[in-house]
Order: structure tokens, then sequence, then C-alpha cells
């Protein structure tokens, strides 16, 4: 009997590591997600914008769309960083 | 730079294909034997074979080979249920599955001498992202129906074709980062220990980057698998 209950013992610690360890590696996919996210959201926000002026337009709205989705670029990557936040703060 | 000796290179050299010295080739055949293809090829057989060989007559009480496979199918299986719920773990999990050991194996496979890793071009990596990408969609569509635009319209009615705009752009940067990850630490390291084996090979230079390179096939096998499973979570689950 006493055998039995260590052996429990030691399964639910072992148990209670690999969901420890299960946690860490899921993190890290996701944070470390974050950073690249945010600057490819930053590069084709402006990858549209310059698209959009240069091949579309032929260069008549020169700056404009570039400025524009860039900042929705800028934008749309805080807005992932936002949701991951708010994913960390509900669990 | 000096070329890494690639032994399926090698052999199909001797049989008189042409093997291009580009990392893509003009015609359709040398396309066919540039390194990445036949490595990947190699993935597959060596995939195909090798759990054939070390699985034998499935039995109740597993032998070690049984109980290695096991171990890393159940342990997968553990991740799609603990992210997908019963139902969709089962939906998902042969893809998945494929794609942590096809990504593992091609990983791995660069760390001995006279192999490369197939992951460490960007065409691989950007053909698997695709596939994730456009099933975590399809994933939305069979769910929601048509309603899954509503993923992409946020919360409040005024703010939403802007909103579709932002959602977009990230969308898509889901798609270049899953894939630019996956292929920047491969291919790092497989230059690095390249450049290490020609500089001071002979004085053992690369075996840390070696250990390094275990740990980094591992983490992002297991990085991109869980970011795919992640993803189509979220195209199942309801609109916030």
């Amino acid at each position: 009997m006493l055998t039995l209950s260590r052996l429990n013992a030691d399964e639910s610690l072992g148990c209670f590591v690999a969901e420890q360890r299960r946690e860490i590696i899921r993190q890290l996919a996701v944070f470390s997600n974050a950073g690249m996210t945010f600057v490819f959201s930053v590069l084709i926000g402006f990858g549209i914008g310059w698209a959009l002026d240069n091949k579309l337009f032929a260069g008549k709205t020169a700056p404009w769309f570039t400025f524009i989705f860039f900042a929705l670029g800028i934008i749309a990557g805080f807005r992932s960083l936002w949701a991951l936040t708010k994913m960390v703060r509900d669990e | 730079m000096e070329h890494p000796i690639l032994f399926i290179s090698l052999i199909l050299q001797g049989l008189g294909l042409p093997v291009p010295h580009t990392i893509v080739g003009h015609t359709f055949i040398e396309q066919l034997c540039t390194p990445y293809m036949t490595y990947t090829w190699f993935v597959m057989a060596f995939l195909i074979v090798v759990p054939r060989m070390t699985l034998g007559k499935m039995e109740l009480v597993p032998g070690s080979g049984q109980n290695f496979w096991e171990v890393v199918v159940g342990g997968l299986m553990d991740m799609c249920v603990e992210n997908l719920g019963e139902k969709g773990a089962k939906m998902l999990f042969p893809m998945m599955a494929t794609f942590f050991l096809y990504i593992l194996v091609s990983n791995m496979i660069g760390l001995i001498p006279g192999f490369t890793s197939p992951t460490a071009n960007l065409n691989i990596t950007l053909g698997m992202t695709l596939i994730v990408w456009l099933t975590h969609h399809f994933l939305g569509f069979k769910f929601h129906g048509l309603n899954y635009y509503k993923h992409f319209m946020g919360p409040s009615k005024w703010l939403a074709p802007f909103m579709f705009l932002l959602e977009m752009i990230s969308n898509f940067a889901r798609l270049i980062s899953l894939s630019m990850r996956l292929f920047g630490n491969i291919f790092a390291k497989e230059v690095l220990l390249t450049v290490l084996f020609m500089l001071a090979g002979a004085y053992f230079a690369p075996l840390p980057i070696l250990m390094l390179g275990v740990l980094v096939s591992v983490i992002q096998a297991v990085v991109f698998v869980l970011l795919s499973v992640l993803y189509c979570a979220g195209a199942m689950e309801h609109a916030h």
C-alpha cells in the first residue's frame, strides 16, 4: 500500500512537471511569434501602400497611400500585440 | 563559397542526371534534382521505411520500438486535444503529425555531414505554410459558413472596414512569419555549420553549433506545429 501511494505521488508529480513543460513550450511558440508578426505587419502595410502608389496609380498619388498603409500596418502590429496581452490576461 | 558534399547529388551525378548548381534549376528535370527536392524524398522514404521497420507487430505490451512511436504520437495527440478539443484533434491530427515528423526529420538530417535540410529552403517552408493558411480559412468557412467574415470585423460596427484592413494585414503577416521563421532558423544553422566546418573543422569548431542545432531543430518543429494548431483553433471558435 505504501509503495502504491508513493507510486501515485511520483506519477502525479511527473504529470505536473510535464504539464508545466508543455505550458512553457506553448508560451514559447506564442511569444516568439509576437515579434515577427509585428515586424511583418508593418512591412506588409508598407508594401501594400507602395504597390498601390507605384504600380496601380503609377506614381500619381505618390506618397499618400504609402503613408496611410504604413500607418495601418503599424496599427495592425500593435493590435496583434494587444490581442496577445488580452489572451494572457484571460488565462 | 565551397559547396558542401551532398551524397544524393553525387549519386545522381554519377547516374548522369543534371544536378543544378543554383538553388533552383532551370529545366524540369533539373528542378527535380535540386538537393532540397531529393532530400525531401529521402525524408519521405525515411518516414515510411523506418516506422515500418521499428514498429514490428503491434502488441498489447509494447516493445521498445512501439513504445517510442507511442510516446511520439501520444504526445502529439495530447497537444492537439488540449488546443482543439476531442473532435477537432481527430480531424486535424493526421496533418499536424505529418508536418511535425517531416519538419523534425528534415531539420535533423542537416546536422549529419553529407545531408542538407530541405527546410533550409524558403520554397518548402512557404509551401507548408500555405497549406496551413488555406486549411485554417477553409475550416473557418466550414464551421461558420459565410458568417466567418465576422472574425475579421472587430466588435463595433462603425470601425468594421478599418478593422477588416487591419485583420487582413495581420493575417498575411501570419503567412510570412510562420514560413520565414522556420526557413531563417534552419538556413542560419546550415550556413553556420558549413562556415565553421570550412574554417576549423579539424578542431571540432562546429560541435557547439551542432548541439544547438539539435535544440533549434526540435523547437522549430514544435513551434511550427503548435502555431498551426492555434491558428486552426482560432478559426474554429466563435467570433468575439
